[in-house]
């Protein structure tokens, strides 16, 4: 909610210091920048002669008498306008280069960024809203530093050219026409801002409008099972007639607006017509530069447009500013500590001696210890407190409990996905923190409740588990996940595109590879959350067999619901409210008769009464 | 795949031109009349617009210059001021018809602006209201079939294209060809040969901006290629984050980002070459226009068969015209993208939606709930039969469970029920009527359906829960929400009910979206409810929980149950094992137990763990 109100802000003042952080982002590009300032001063130098051109031709052909040689007139015509042509060719090339380089670089530093960022940083942003943030936003970012500093140097440029010419002329009739200036500022920055706003909520509800088809189509099969058409397309009508009312409203502002500016205008030239047209009679004044006067007294709306508008969308694009800007600076807080760098520098330049990670200490992961861990997603609502588990190599952790006890959160500060809040967590006896979080996050293998592929072919997603694997490495790794079998049946084996976060496999099927992906990895610690829950049964079974093999002389976190998938762990934690509130194996905890016990017979107590039943009847 | 998707396209540019804008011109209707008064103020507005510049020419030759002359428009406009005698001393008079001309003017440009916005957008909402009802009416196999996503190109990008054709492309190519058609007749009574002259290069300036436009047309959509593929592959990434960050993929991905952000850049980059070089020819052209019309004009006053004040004239017309002309080849390229976008738009209003019988069987409000279906079959593809002959009955008011690997044909089995899709042979009874005769709109309000993955709209719980039935009070639906065993989940999130589903409110688990569900599929309370699947994500506790509730129905309401967890269909008054399309297995869940086959061998996985 509160990201959608950032959304809509539309600054009522322009933040200076903010735009001079966002155009320092233009100072590598100097050599961009120089020929664009000069080109735009050229052109609106140029574009301001041509008038002064016409009154000097036409003064002198007024002064002869008979005809006039016109080749020199004219050769100085083609001079400019050829220069000027050449002008606008540098300053597009430049400003356009300017945009394009800026927004790249933008962007590329953006996703950097993200990359790099903890989780708890997307935790309240949604997909949709990052996603315009290195797309829409680093475009109107890069487009307006480029574009608009290309226009505010050639719109003032011309405006004050225009002004010296005017004035130089003849300075009360310059004076006079220059009155309307200020009213065509005013007119031009309020209507600036009205059109750009009802634009706005045009382009919201267009966006709504996309939303809305496509939600119709992913709830397509809801919509004809609750028959709900007609109440959707009401829905869906009230959309699109609000987009009709602003991009009409829009419409009609632009048709108030520009008569308004031209009326304006007509006034200008009406000034010089009826001032000037006196002094002509009176011959203080010459015909030519009437003319030039009413000319250049229509010159001046384009360049105030312009700079309204730029000042306006700079308003508009402040928001957007301040989002990019920011995420460039957020430093992630989940990274190797300045400490961890400075070791893996050092030992760079020496050569590794075998058994040894990147950064110093032994590649094996003998054992992950929990010590008095705290953890919380927000201050006052603590999810671990003092937490104390010991897993050694070749162990398996089975975690079981009501949801939202703390089981996901425990694997997630196993994986370094989150850090603790208070206390540490102990990787052969070291903080993890001390060690490096890429060689550390390169030996998980991780499966998760949504099992999520990216589009690809299969053996492309497997192959994510490690890059360099052979062919025959991912068809071994599928086969222990009795993935083998159903993805040589699909039609291009594992060259089957798997479409678009593998929407073309059904959710079973996807968990199968996101299994092999992990395995593949050769993982030393396995985190499996909910790993197997859209598996039918009988497959399941087939994988149980296949991971004990897994299993072996690795660190096993194993989260479940299904009670029958954890009975082999060496270790069963019932959590509950970011606890243990029972530990021990399958049996241990059955004979103990407490929360497991519970959990468990509840879960098989109607089988176990009609397993009951079935006795009677067998017998 | 891609490269005969964009021949095709090409083929519609080339091939057919006509038919789409047949179609255009098909969607106008309505509105015709709004855009003729369009035109018909455009005309005003440019006539007026067209008389200011010769106010100021005429002032220029009758009131200024030493010889005034005589006859022509320009005389005739002075003499609508009061005389050459009576401007000549009140020089505020032409000064003030010129600015009380630009106001007329501009009434009438409001005028056009606000007719022109009505029809255009009229047009547009028409036709976006129409898309989206017409797709939602379209049977589930066409939608099978079609990528959703280039379904919601059609609707959004091809719909703008549209759009903004008939807000400003039609707009402005008729503005152009109004200003042409009223300034040549003025100009020619101004002076013949200045026209002939300043005309001289409008051709060119025209031919040149539209095949300028059409030889990059390609580079403008191929920027826009690069575009989606960088937008790909951050969309792809951040949805994928925690499988990046599992395997600390996260410079790999850096890399694979690199390119499309390379090739966008770049891209962009000769596109703009491209216009650089455009812009800047087609400035030398129109200057070169200009210039020469101000020097050859010169030479006709120096030769004494012009006047400064006609001279004048020709500049402002020229200037007027000039902005407008030169738009028009970029106009008229992007008109070209417009007629694709609507025969684009076309290929899905032509596809036929769900057909209902013409006079479907007169049936209750509700029906009992005795389902029959006999010798059932269905194939999605020919190749490949789904269902291949099933038969069963179910009593109303008893609970069938439908049991089987996934492949079965549990689900189309549903969905068959559902009529989301035609079978072709054998029969499904409802009540004693087939269902083909009926009513397909009646035919689904007869059910209550939990779907296997169900979908949840970007609305509030509240909202999710009465999408069905939009009266129901807000007790009923608290009532289903218990039922569902929801309820408590529900009340704990800060706002209740008027939570926010999805990206904007709350993420709900697998688990807590199938309850919410079965919430809203309770809440309708139809004579048959099917739960596909629907418990799959909830943990077991919750589910023998919300199995006793629904235990009440019993007898009341006919249960059709498809699960894996057996657990699920203890308590079905008949069980049917599917196999591929058949049948395998049927009986009582005690039966099937002491019955070697699939149902037993299920059985025992599920129950190994049971010697406690």
């Amino acid at each position: 909610m509160t990201l959608q109100a950032q959304e809509d802000t539309f600054s009522s003042r322009l933040d200076l210091k903010l735009w001079a952080r966002v155009f320092r982002h233009a100072l590598p590009y100097k050599h961009l920048l120089i020929p664009l300032v000069i080109a735009a001063i050229a052109i609106a130098g140029l574009e301001a002669s041509f008038a002064l051109v016409t009154r000097w031709v036409v003064d002198d052909v007024m002064a002869t008498d008979g005809p006039l040689n016109l080749w020199p007139y004219a050769a100085v015509y083609l001079g400019i306008a050829t220069t000027f042509a050449i002008g606008v060719w540098v300053f597009i090339i430049k400003a356009g280069g300017l945009s394009n380089h800026m927004s790249h670089d933008i962007r590329r530093d953006c996703f950097r960024r993200l990359q790099q960022l903890e989780f708890a940083y997307f935790d309240h942003r949604p997909l949709g809203w990052l996603i315009s943030r290195l797309t829409s936003d680093c475009d109107k970012l890069a487009r307006i530093i480029a574009w608009g500093s290309l226009d505010i140097v050639w719109a003032s440029c011309l405006i004050v050219v225009i002004s010296i010419i005017l004035v130089v002329l003849h300075p009360v009739l310059g004076l006079l026409v220059l009155s309307v200036v200020p009213p065509l500022i005013l007119v031009s920055a309020y209507f600036q801002k009205k059109i750009l706003l009802s634009a706005r909520e045009a382009r919201r509800y267009n966006s709504m409008i996309t939303a809305s088809y496509s939600e119709g189509l992913q709830g397509l099969r809801t919509t004809k099972v609750l028959v709900r058409e007609k109440e959707n397309l009401q829905e869906f009508e009230d959309l699109s007639s609000n987009m009709f009312r602003y991009s009409v409203r829009n419409a009609l502002q632009s048709a108030v607006y520009i008569p308004i500016v031209l009326t304006i205008g007509s006034v200008a030239a009406g000034i010089a017509l009826w001032r000037g047209g006196i002094m002509v009679r009176q011959e203080t004044m010459t015909l030519g530069t009437l003319v030039a006067f009413i000319f250049y007294a229509g010159q001046f709306f384009n360049p105030i447009n312009q700079i309204a508008h730029l000042l306006v969308q700079m308003q508009a694009a402040q928001a957007a500013g301040e989002r990019v800007l920011s995420l460039l600076a957020t430093q992630p807080v989940i990274a190797d500590s300045p400490s961890v760098v400075e070791r893996m520098e050092s030992i760079k330049s020496r050569s590794l001696p075998a058994g040894m990670a990147p950064d110093g200490y032994p590649k094996t992961i003998e054992s992950i210890e929990f010590s008095n861990v705290n953890f919380h997603y927000k201050a006052d609502e603590p999810v671990l407190q003092s937490f104390n588990l010991k897993v050694s190599a070749g162990q398996t952790i089975a975690l079981v409990g009501a949801s939202g006890g703390g089981k996901s959160t425990i694997v997630n500060l196993a994986a370094r996905f989150y850090e603790p809040t208070g206390g540490r967590i102990l990787v052969n006896g070291l903080d993890y923190r001390e060690r490096s979080l890429q060689w550390y996050q390169s030996n998980l293998g991780i499966v998760l409740q949504g099992p999520h592929l990216f589009s690809g072919t299969v053996g492309d997603n497997i192959r994510y588990g490690r890059l360099d694997a052979t062919q025959q490495e991912i068809e071994q790794v599928a086969r222990m996940v009795n993935a083998h079998d159903f993805i040589c049946a699909l039609e291009n084996g594992y060259e089957t595109e798997v479409g678009e976060s593998g929407n073309r496999l059904s959710t079973g099927q996807k968990q199968l590879i996101s299994f092999a992906r992990a395995l593949l990895a050769r993982p030393q610690i396995i985190i499996m959350d909910e790993a197997t829950s859209s598996i039918d049964t009988e497959t399941e079974q087939l994988i149980q067999q296949g991971l004990k093999t897994v299993f072996e002389g690795r660190i096993s976190f194993v989260v479940a619901h299904r009670l029958s998938t954890i009975r082999s762990a060496d270790r069963i934690l019932v959590i509950d409210k970011g606890h243990i509130c029972e530990s021990g194996t399958h049996e241990e905890l059955i004979a103990r008769k407490g929360h497991y016990h519970a959990l468990y017979t509840r879960q098989f107590s109607r089988q176990k009464a009609l397993e009951t039943n079935t006795c009677v009847a067998m017998n | 795949m891609a490269t005969s998707q964009s021949t095709s396209e090409d083929n519609n540019i080339e091939g057919s031109a006509f038919p789409p804008a047949r179609l255009l011109w098909q969607q106008m209707q309505g509105f015709r009349g709004l855009y003729i008064a369009a035109i018909f103020a455009m005309l005003v507005q440019t006539l007026i617009s067209l008389l200011t510049p010769l106010v100021a020419s005429a002032t220029i030759d009758y009131a200024l210059s030493q010889e005034p002359r005589k006859g022509g428009l320009p005389a005739l406009m002075v003499g609508y001021m009061g005389g050459p005698e009576l401007v000549r001393d009140n020089l505020w008079i032409p000064a003030l018809v010129m600015v009380l001309l630009t106001i007329l003017a501009g009434v009438f440009n409001y005028a056009k602006g606000r007719w022109a916005a009505h029809a255009s957008e009229g047009i547009a909402r028409r036709l976006k209201d129409r898309l989206y009802d017409h797709l939602q009416r379209l049977p589930v196999r066409y939608h099978d079939r079609s990528d959703s996503g280039d379904i919601i190109q059609r609707c959004t990008s091809d719909i703008e294209t549209l759009r903004l054709a008939l807000a400003s492309q039609v707009v402005e190519v008729s503005n152009a060809i109004i200003l042409m058609l009223t300034a040549i007749p003025i100009m020619m009574i101004l002076d013949i040969r200045m026209t002939a002259v300043s005309f001289a290069l409008i051709g060119p300036i025209i031919l040149f901006g539209y095949f300028y436009f059409q030889r990059i047309r390609h580079l403008f959509r191929g920027v826009e290629v690069a575009e989606g593929q960088v937008t790909n592959v951050v969309q792809e990434n951040l949805s994928g984050l925690r499988v990046v960050r599992a395997f600390a993929r996260q410079d790999y991905e850096i890399e694979k980002f690199a390119t499309p952000n390379k090739l966008y850049r770049d891209r962009s980059l000769r596109l703009l070459r491209q216009m650089a070089w455009y812009w800047s020819i087609s400035d030398l052209i129109v200057l070169s226009q200009q210039g020469i019309v101000l020097f050859v004009g010169i030479y006709f006053i120096s030769t004494g068969s012009m006047t400064v004040g006609t001279l004048f004239a020709f500049i402002m017309f020229l200037n007027m015209l000039l902005w407008p002309v030169r738009q028009m080849g970029r106009t008229l390229t992007d008109f070209g993208k417009s007629t694709v976008a609507m025969s684009r738009i076309g290929e899905i209003l032509e596809v036929a939606e769900e057909s209902s019988p013409v006079t479907p069987l007169a049936t209750p409000a509700l029906a009992t709930g005795h389902i029959e279906v006999r010798d059932l079959k269905f194939a999605h593809t020919p190749e490949s039969a789904a269902i291949n002959g099933i038969s069963f009955t179910v009593e109303a008011g008893q609970t069938l469970a439908i049991v089987g690997p996934s492949g079965s044909g549990k689900s189309t089995l549903m969905h068959l029920l559902l009529r989301l899709y035609d079978y072709e042979s054998g029969s499904i009874k409802l009540d004693g009527c087939e269902l083909n005769a009926l009513d397909r709109c009646w035919i689904r309000s007869q059910f209550s359906v939990v779907m296997q993955e169900p979908f949840l709209f970007s609305k509030t719980i509240g909202d999710n829960i009465r999408f069905g039935q939009l009266k129901a009070a807000s007790e009923d639906i608290a009532e289903a929400a218990r039922v569902a065993h929801i309820h408590d989940t529900i009340n704990g999130f800060p706002d209740g009910y008027r939570t926010l589903v999805g990206e904007r409110g709350v993420t709900l688990s697998g688990g807590q979206r199938q309850r919410v569900a079965l919430a809203r599929a309770l809440l309708r309370d139809a004579p048959v409810l099917l739960l596909d699947d629907a418990l799959s994500a909830v943990d077991s506790e919750t589910e023998s929980t919300i199995l006793e509730a629904l235990k009440q129905r019993h007898g009341r309401r006919t249960t059709l149950v498809i699960a894996h967890r057996l657990s699920t269909l203890a308590q079905a008054d008949h069980v049917i094992v599917l196999d591929q399309g058949r049948i395998i297995q049927s009986g009582t869940h005690s039966e099937l137990v002491v019955t070697k086959g699939l149902y037993q061998r299920l059985w025992t996985i599920q129950n190994q763990t049971e010697n406690i």
